[in-house]
């Protein structure tokens, strides 16, 4: 599930032909086979596990498949649009209000997950960005949190959050008194912001460096101008630094929000298979529908609309976007 | 004299902020130096260390297994997906094909498609492979191996792409020139050049690896099962052995955090190849 960092090519720019033997057609089409044979490997595994899977899922988001037809795999019964009208539109159906309530629980999750992070990791580029002593070393260990697998960041938020031992509640009660009960943040309304924060905390530094890359490329002589000029350091960074960043907000806003969106594992090992009303997201709903209870297609159709509304966040994302990506 | 006032200030903001985010993590390894009685009463007592926790651990869960197999299962599929982003990337980087295009769009649409969809098809395939023929695919090392290549492969793809655009055209010429092939010079010229980015890819494939849950949860029982599900069964089992659990997640971030300080530098030029671009 590595998705953050796509970028469109460094060098677009059609490649210059050799100088020697080249420019025939014959020499040109064995150039391109020798191209063909270098993406066949590549091109392959992705065939045979992203595009002939999801095209079997999109098949299986149609078959009736549960505990009693599972044994047939693919050749489960057909069930039409079943499995959609009874997500989408069949009031009565559990499943149904679970769906409605994952799919607002997610938009809630990755709102404030994308929001904090991509806010936060701005922020602690403009400190980086300053000449300090220890800049290396501030700049190496601010990535550390990165690095921590999220299955990790899962335990150990766990063990901080809880409520009578929990260094969290520890530091808000004991030791600073800022709030004189103790809150229970792993149940309830609290447990979407014991799963928000620590994903904020793992993504951050990732869109640190992204930030700080793009700060440090930025050429210094536009805020000396603007600043001979009389233009004080906000109105530098909101007229000169957020423009020139905007191709960047625009990529991390991208993938930060695909990436939350399918977030599985903090909330699957912080609170269980099932979260709980207040923080079941829609991979959590999907996975524990299908595997737990075995409702295949349930999960199938649901996988389904989730790429749907993904492929309307990108088609929103290059509206609003593509007068920056065309800069570059 | 105010302008060297708010500098303090921020110099020290910097490292508030940097001791915040590093807390987490301090506390992860303050916890597993303590015992699973300390934490459960809340007694913590920091000043005197002690490693049972890590000395325990591999009794109660079957630690060294998961451990055995994330290495076994991440070291070959990173190995892999960068051998074959390698090659992709350079055809990408070098050559103008028909297709490459929508070989372009397709590596980032492989990111759009959400892990549920395509786990259910791979999942029922995999047991029908089980049941129907020799190939045995489910819950082994060469089932994982072969789905995490795949995945991280497109990633793999942008970042090799990028190291072999920064070098140049000449080197091949001339290599070229003297009698090499065209894939000779690819392997005995370009690769070697390459290497700090070949490397960055590797690390890059392994921590994601490392890190993933979804697949290796549906798609192994007991055999090749990785420290995620370790850590899962951890939970399940043994959630009052906190200090256990705690020295456990030290334990399993140890060898990516090795792997990402060594490397560091170079991953970090592969991660914000876009942003230095522009």
């Amino acid at each position: 599930m590595a998705q953050t960092t796509l970028q469109p090519p460094p060098e677009a720019r059609p490649a210059r032909s050799l100088p020697l033997r080249a420019g025939r057609p014959r020499r040109r089409r064995r150039r391109n086979w020798f191209a063909y044979g270098l993406i066949a490997p590549a091109l392959a595994f992705m065939v045979l596990v992203h595009l002939i899977p999801t095209a079997g899922g999109v098949v299986l988001s149609f078959k009736r498949l549960n505990t009693f037809t599972f044994a047939r795999l693919f050749d489960a019964p057909w069930a039409g649009l079943e499995n959609y009208r009874g997500i989408l539109f069949d009031t009565a159906n559990p499943l149904h209000s679970g769906f409605f309530g994952a799919v607002q629980n997610t938009a809630v999750y990755t709102f404030w997950t994308v929001g904090g992070t991509l806010a936060g990791g701005l922020a602690i580029a403009l400190l980086l960005n300053r000449p300090m002593r220890g800049q290396r070393l501030v700049r190496t260990l601010m990535l550390a949190p990165w690095i921590v697998p999220s299955f990790v960041v899962a335990v150990l938020w766990q063990f901080m959050w809880q409520s009578d031992v929990g260094i969290i509640n520890k530091v808000l009660v004991d030791y600073t008194h800022l709030l004189s009960e103790r809150p229970i943040w792993l149940l309830g309304e609290n447990s979407m912001w014991a799963i928000v924060i620590p994903s904020i905390w793992r993504g951050l530094p990732f869109a640190m460096i992204f930030f700080l890359a793009g700060l440090q490329a930025m050429p210094p002589e536009l805020h000396e101008a603007a600043a001979i000029d009389g233009a004080g350091p906000l109105r530098r960074f909101r007229y000169i630094t957020l423009p020139l960043l905007r191709p960047l907000i625009a990529v991390q806003l991208l993938f930060c929000v695909i990436y939350a969106t399918y977030q599985f594992a903090i909330p699957y090992i912080m609170l269980g298979s099932n979260p709980g009303p207040d923080a079941d997201l829609m991979m959590t709903l999907i996975v524990r529908q299908s595997f737990s209870n075995n409702l295949f297609g349930f999960g199938a159709a649901a996988s389904v609309l989730l790429t749907l509304a993904m492929c309307v966040w990108v088609a929103v994302w290059y509206r609003a976007f593509k007068r920056d990506l065309e800069v570059k | 004299m105010n302008a060297r006032l708010v500098n303090r200030g921020l110099d020290a903001l910097t490292w508030l902020v940097l001791l915040v985010m590093l807390s987490p993590i301090l506390w992860l390894v303050a916890a597993s130096l303590q015992t699973d009685g300390q934490l459960s009463r809340g007694a913590y007592n920091l000043l005197e260390p002690t490693f049972t926790a890590f000395s325990r651990m591999w009794q109660t869960v079957d630690f060294e297994r998961y451990l055995l197999n994330s290495l076994i299962i991440c070291t070959a599929a990173a190995l892999c997906a960068t051998a074959f982003a390698s090659c992709a990337g350079y055809a990408l980087a070098r050559f103008k094909f028909r297709g490459a295009t929508g070989l372009s769009l397709g590596v980032v649409g492989t990111q759009l498609i959400p892990g549920s969809l395509f786990l259910l098809p791979v999942f029922m395939g995999f047991v029908w492979l089980k049941q129907n023929t020799p190939v045995a695919l489910f819950d082994t090392h060469l089932g994982m191996i072969l789905v995490y290549t795949a995945f991280f492969t497109p990633v793999a793809i942008y970042f090799m792409r990028y190291f072999f655009a920064a070098i140049p055209r000449d080197l091949e010429e001339a290599a070229m020139v003297d009698g090499c092939t065209r894939f000779g010079a690819f392997v005995k010229i370009v690769l070697p050049a390459a290497a700090p980015g070949l490397v960055a890819t590797f690390v890059y494939a392994f921590l994601f690896a490392w890190d993933e849950l979804l697949f290796v949860a549906a798609l192994t029982q007991e055999n090749a099962e990785t420290i995620p599900i370790g850590i899962r069964n951890f939970i399940g089992n043994y959630q009052e052995r906190t200090a256990q659990l705690m020295a456990a997640g030290v334990v399993s971030t140890l060898p990516v955090l090795i792997a990402f300080f060594a490397t560091q530098r170079w991953l970090v030029k592969g991660i914000t190849a876009g942003a230095v671009k522009g």
